[in-house]
């Protein structure tokens, strides 16, 4: 079947990948990167947020959170929460969330012209995904102009867009948002009705998800829409066994174009006949452990070729053979948790952070 | 105003330049504890720390923007930074074609930056229809590089949908899907253009013709994916007019006999059965041929299609044994499980 496919021909081989996941090295690759995060991931600097995440619930995967100090974390994390001045400021249509770094947050003299505060959603789901992790009681944070403010980002469609000040909107912001109020508690920040109609006009003809309507079916994206329809109450436990007609998307059609995605080299395809990545084991492997079909995954399959992606400096590369990143290197901890590593810290798949974690011990 | 092309960094920092000499830097606060600290290179600290500056005292003047596009070509994903730039843009009132080769050399160094791409739709919004055909044609650039850039698909969506240019378009499809008959990309294109296109009259109207095509593409290459997903995706939601479709079940029998063990054509075959489709003795003997290769039980043909499957499509395996078992606990009204 797959000879003739072109999608086979540029993996390039990769003799020297080792046969087991090599735990020590990736805490010790985390543990590099908390210390101080090398020039090249300056590009990234408005998302440090970002960045802090994958280390943080990374070391959590790894069993190793003791190596951080938990609460320089925390103290930081917070330092980057917008915080209205007062009631009048909390209805400006501003979002009140947190800001990706320090380069989007500015504090202001009274004199000063107003400058609208940079807060958004990606930042804000990472800083209570980090809080979460490093224990933090999230009912410490000023969650209430949080969620007030965040109805401001939601959209006529049901989509939601990151930032007040406008920017693309897609299904990554419903995600964002339906984790936000998952992990608040607190589900006053968005109208799930209408966030659930925007997930069900993303999904394809071919069973995926794109990331707007009409778009491309993509790993990422079907991820997004699993994961918050999970989140929102609507996926129903035994949905694979439950009659189509009774589920809102197209449950059948869904199943298989995400088993589909996993490739003749063992690893997964974020769209149809594009070469295997690291980061679709988590992706596309978290819609069908939502889905309850992760037991049809060929784990063996999987495992081969995350491993051949193992970089000997510790973390994963997206392609067998290439340099590691730290954002490859997370989703690569999480497939790894996912096929029931040892030593590896169980996932809660649809917030994207260890279930010790999404408990709140 | 003078525009750097990407690759040329400034050689004189900042700081040396005298139009510069006014304004006094304002360095990072990165407070107490900072976590994940970044060791940024000289020249991305001092342009950061002028940017402060010129933000804080909103100074929307051409050096501002300049220092922008400088702030850009060093963190294209900064969205404080593009916010300001389009401030400063609209404040100076700009010639907004020239921003738009600015974000045309930026996006073909950075494709996969949501920033980029949104800035650029700001910027044909504020051109409105003029805009149209530079834009189409400038996805099609990035496409002559990446034929499956996603930001770039969803731009010329945008592109038609809001400003229009649907004449051409699936011909487009066309032409991609000659080039490289395994992008999927282009197949979704070809779908959203005949079920959006307000100049095709819509998928009902569209069908036969694209049922066509798609059979044309299954038959040329059984093994691709995409076509067969998109000849599905015609009837997606009327499965009961896929299994009267008689070119539906033709086309797998003709890959069958051909390229035996062809999966998509066997899943298409079970989503037939499994719908009432009530085979042929060709379409039956051909699965048999199969089952006798594999050695397998002389069952119902639904099971039987599961069991060849098992055996041709081993990393799905637990999956097939599980429509089987679907099968059997339904018998021949096992609908639940038909997409
Ligand atoms: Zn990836």
């Amino acid at each position: 079947m797959a000879d003739e496919d072109p999608i086979w021909e540029d993996a390039p081989d990769s003799p020297s990948s080792s046969s087991f996941f090599d735990r020590d090295r990736h805490i010790r690759f985390l543990e590099m990167m908390y210390q101080l995060l090398p020039s090249p991931y300056q590009s990234q600097e408005i998302n440090r947020l970002t960045l802090a995440y994958f280390v943080v619930a990374g070391l959590d995967i790894l069993y190793a959170l003791d190596r951080i100090d938990k609460e320089a974390v925390i103290h930081w994390v917070l330092s980057l929460q917008a915080h209205p001045k007062n009631e009048v400021e909390l209805n400006n249509g501003q979002f009140y969330g947190f800001h990706g770094s320090r380069s989007s947050q500015y504090h202001l003299t009274d004199d000063r012209v107003a400058i609208p505060n940079g807060s958004h959603l990606a930042s804000t789901y990472c800083a209570l995904a980090i809080l979460k992790t490093v224990g933090y009681n999230l009912s410490l944070v000023d969650f209430k102009s949080l969620s007030r403010s965040m109805r401001n980002l939601q959209q006529p469609d049901g989509s939601f867009m990151p930032i007040h000040i406008g920017a693309e909107t897609d299904l990554r912001f419903v995600f964002c948002a339906a984790a936000i109020c998952s992990m608040l508690k607190n589900w006053s920040g968005m109208d799930r009705e209408k966030a659930k109609d925007y997930i069900i006009s993303c999904q394809s003809y071919d069973g995926g998800f794109g990331l707007i309507p009409g778009s491309e079916s993509h790993g990422g994206a079907t991820y997004c829409a699993v994961a918050s329809l999970q989140l929102m109450g609507f996926i129903d436990k035994d949905i694979l066994s439950k009659n189509a007609s009774s589920c809102t998307i197209n449950v059948p059609l869904l199943l298989y174009w995400s088993l589909q995605r996993q490739a003749q080299d063992g690893g997964f395809q974020g769209r149809t006949n594009k070469p295997a990545d690291t980061c679709y084991a988590f992706w596309v492997g978290g819609v069908l452990r939502i889905l309850g079909a992760d037991k049809f995954i060929d784990e063996g399959g999987l495992r081969g070729f995350l491993l051949t992606c193992q970089s000997e400096y510790g973390g994963f590369s997206k392609f067998p053979g290439s340099l590691p990143d730290l954002y490859h290197s997370y989703y690569g901890f999480c497939a790894f948790s996912l096929l029931k590593e040892r030593d590896l810290n169980a996932l809660c798949v649809e917030l994207g952070i260890t279930a010790i974690a999404a408990i709140g011990l | 105003m003078d525009r750097e092309a990407p690759d040329q960094r400034p050689p004189i920092p900042i700081s040396k330049r005298t139009e510069w000499a006014d304004v006094t830097p304002i360095p990072q606060d990165d407070g107490p504890n900072p976590v994940v600290a970044i060791a940024y290179t000289d020249e991305f600290r001092e342009t950061m720390d002028y940017f402060r500056a010129v933000y804080l005292a909103d100074e929307r003047s051409p050096r501002a923007l300049q220092l922008t596009t400088e702030a850009i070509h060093l963190n294209a994903g900064n969205y404080t930074v593009w916010q300001f730039r389009r401030l400063i843009l609209d404040t100076l009132c700009v010639d907004l074609h020239e921003e738009l080769d600015f974000v045309g050399l930026l996006a073909r160094d950075n494709t996969k930056n949501y920033q980029i791409w949104h800035h650029r739709r700001w910027v044909a919004e504020k051109l409105g229809t003029n805009a149209t055909s530079n834009e189409l044609q400038f996805t099609e650039e990035i496409f002559s590089e990446d034929a499956k850039n996603y930001h770039a698909w969803s731009h010329r969506q945008w592109v038609l949908q809001a400003l229009g240019g649907w004449e051409d378009e699936l011909a487009y499809c066309d032409k991609l899907l000659q080039e490289d008959i395994f992008n999927n990309s282009a197949w979704n294109q070809r779908y959203f253009v005949v079920t959006k296109s307000p100049v095709l009259g819509g998928l009902e109207a569209m069908r036969d013709s694209e049922v066509a095509y798609a059979v044309k593409a299954i038959l040329a290459k059984p093994e691709n994916e995409s076509p067969w997903r998109y000849l599905r995706g015609l009837y997606k939601d009327e499965v009961q007019s896929l299994v009267k479709d008689p070119r539906v079940a033709s086309v797998c029998l003709d890959v069958l006999m051909n390229k035996r063990d062809c999966v998509h054509a066997l899943n298409m075959v079970l989503d037939l059965l499994i719908n009432g489709y009530q085979p042929s003795k060709t379409l039956e003997n051909s699965i048999d041929a199969l089952c006798l290769d594999s050695g397998l039980s002389n069952s119902g043909l639904t099971e039987r299609v599961c069991s060849v499957l098992q055996v041709v499509d081993p990393i799905r395996a637990n999956y097939w044994k599980w429509r089987k078992s679907g099968v059997t606990v339904e018998g021949s009204n096992g609908k639940e499980l038909a997409g």
